[in-house]
């Protein structure tokens, strides 16, 4: 984490600068079936942060070599389009988006019924429109609502959300400003029926105690996320469309 | 992935063509519902959406502070490129830009810089030293066909609301882009057998070579290019040429109506 000593993130009333209370998370919309050529989409908003997940196939594994007798592949690409941040990213995958693309994809892989398509693979594509801290679980919400929208069978959804620490004080939700500043970030993908957890990772400084707080804070957003999920799901399928 | 084009789709397509019918009922110069929305993307200086039918396109506006060239010392630079990412279509695989999306970015980069709607010596700050690099990057989310002509919609889109961060890079106080004028892209391809306006995604599949038209607000050419295998007689282009002409005027109006509101 930066660990900026000088940067104030707490006002004097308790509220953080966006005026949110610790444990209140930002905004989050969700539209199921945004994008007409895919198997299944969908599109989160969550605070500033603006994602798209598509999902194609199941369709044929190749190259062959990352095919599996046993189960289907999970294909996953995280990107961050070049416009998506205050400065450019020069467009193409570097060293970030492999490695949140690969743990993506095992925390899907937790999920997916992939034992139904032996030798397949599925491609999910996530696409990060526009940035404000905490894509990689904004991506992993819109990734789980895009493979329920493309009918292939999960054991559960799955939530994207972050808590972290900042001025001593442990947070939900981390914004730009947080997280460019604060003192940890615990980022993690819940399964919102069982309670299990298919990711997780952190940076920073959190003592056990600390932890806790931010593992509940996450389970209470991610019990509200499941719930605007499912809503886009049903809104998606009520219609009498498909 | 190999694109295998139905037979069965084609014969279809000619039979249709014989009463100068398309396969989604539209007329034969008709094209698709559009929506443009702008400044709808947090962090990029100018932003665009558009979807036309099944296609959906963003396109952001970056700048960045660059030395000029240096046989140009007192202009800035402009730049468009569109990303044929996986997400927009199965036919799309991940890897180094394909031609394909090299073709559309430069047909697109074209249009808009031969139109002269930049004024390059309006990007240079200190002739020689300092001088901004406007960047429009295009990004296709869903391929329902004619992506060409939603790309050159949401770029000029983007690049007309777009606000020069001058104070983020300590060059003075932010400003709107000047833009002086509107390019805008028509695309023809030929199905069954003669050209239609605006091709969907089966159109495309089942048809053949495409011509795409650059008009500037005067009506004049700006960009041509032909694309696929074919050819094409002057009488079709001078049929096509006068519907480019309705339908550009048509779509810069769509944009004026959008920068009112």
């Amino acid at each position: 984490m930066g660990g900026y000593g000088d940067v104030q993130l707490l006002r004097d009333d308790g509220l953080r600068l966006d005026g949110r209370k610790i444990d209140e998370m930002r905004p989050v919309a969700i539209e199921a079936g945004v994008l007409p050529a895919a198997d299944g989409s969908a599109m989160v908003t969550h605070g500033l942060n603006v994602a798209v997940a598509a999902v194609y196939g199941p369709m044929e594994a190749h190259p062959r070599k990352i095919q599996r007798q046993d189960r289907a592949v999970i294909d996953v690409r995280y990107n961050m389009a070049p416009f998506s941040t205050s400065d450019r990213i020069r467009p193409g995958y570097n060293r970030r988006s492999r490695e949140i693309s690969k743990v993506t994809a095992e925390a899907l892989e937790s999920v997916v019924l992939v034992e139904r398509y032996p030798r397949s693979k599925i491609r999910v594509e996530i696409e990060i429109l526009a940035a404000e801290a905490g894509t990689r679980c904004v991506g992993i919400t819109a990734a789980a609502v895009a493979l329920a929208d493309a009918g292939i069978p999960m054991r559960d959804l799955i939530v994207g959300v972050a808590s972290g620490k900042v001025e001593d004080t442990v947070v939900l939700d981390l914004d730009k400003a947080e997280d460019n500043y604060g003192q940890a970030d615990l980022p993690v993908g819940i399964l919102p029926n069982t309670g299990e957890i298919a990711f997780l990772q952190m940076d920073g400084d959190l003592s056990p105690d600390e932890f806790n707080l931010a593992m509940e804070y996450n389970f209470k957003a991610a019990a509200e996320i499941h719930e605007i999920m499912v809503d886009a799901l049903k809104r998606r399928y009520e219609g009498g469309e498909n | 992935m190999v694109e295998l084009v139905p037979t069965l789709l084609r014969q279809e397509l000619a039979r249709l063509a014989e009463d100068d019918l398309r396969l989604d009922g539209r007329g034969r110069w008709e094209g698709r519902e559009v929506t443009l929305e702008t400044d709808c993307l947090y962090n990029a200086e100018g932003s665009a959406k558009v979807v036309m039918g099944g296609t959906i396109v963003y396109a952001g506006v970056k700048f960045e502070l660059r030395t000029p060239w240096p046989d140009r010392p007192a202009q800035g630079s402009l730049m468009c490129g569109a990303e044929l990412r996986p997400v927009a279509h199965r036919k799309y695989e991940p890897g180094p830009p394909s031609p394909q999306s090299i073709e559309l970015g430069r047909v697109v980069d074209r249009g808009i810089r031969e139109s002269g709607c930049i004024d390059m010596e309006s990007l240079c700050i200190v002739p020689g030293e300092k001088v901004w690099g406007v960047m429009i990057d295009i990004h296709v989310l869903s391929d329902g066909g004619n992506i060409f002509d939603a790309c050159g919609l949401a770029a000029i889109a983007a690049l007309r609301t777009a606000v020069v961060p001058a104070k983020r890079f300590d060059v003075g106080e932010d400003y709107t882009l000047k833009v002086n004028g509107t390019p805008i892209m028509s695309s023809f391809t030929r199905v069954g057998g003669r050209y239609i306006y605006d091709p969907s995604e089966e159109e495309e599949l089942g048809g053949d070579e495409r011509i795409h038209i650059t008009l500037g607000d005067e009506g004049h050419l700006h960009s041509l290019q032909k694309g696929l295998r074919g050819v094409f007689t002057p009488a079709e282009f001078a049929e096509i040429f006068e519907v480019a002409h309705l339908r550009c005027t048509e779509l810069r109006e769509l944009v004026a109506n959008q920068e009112g509101n």
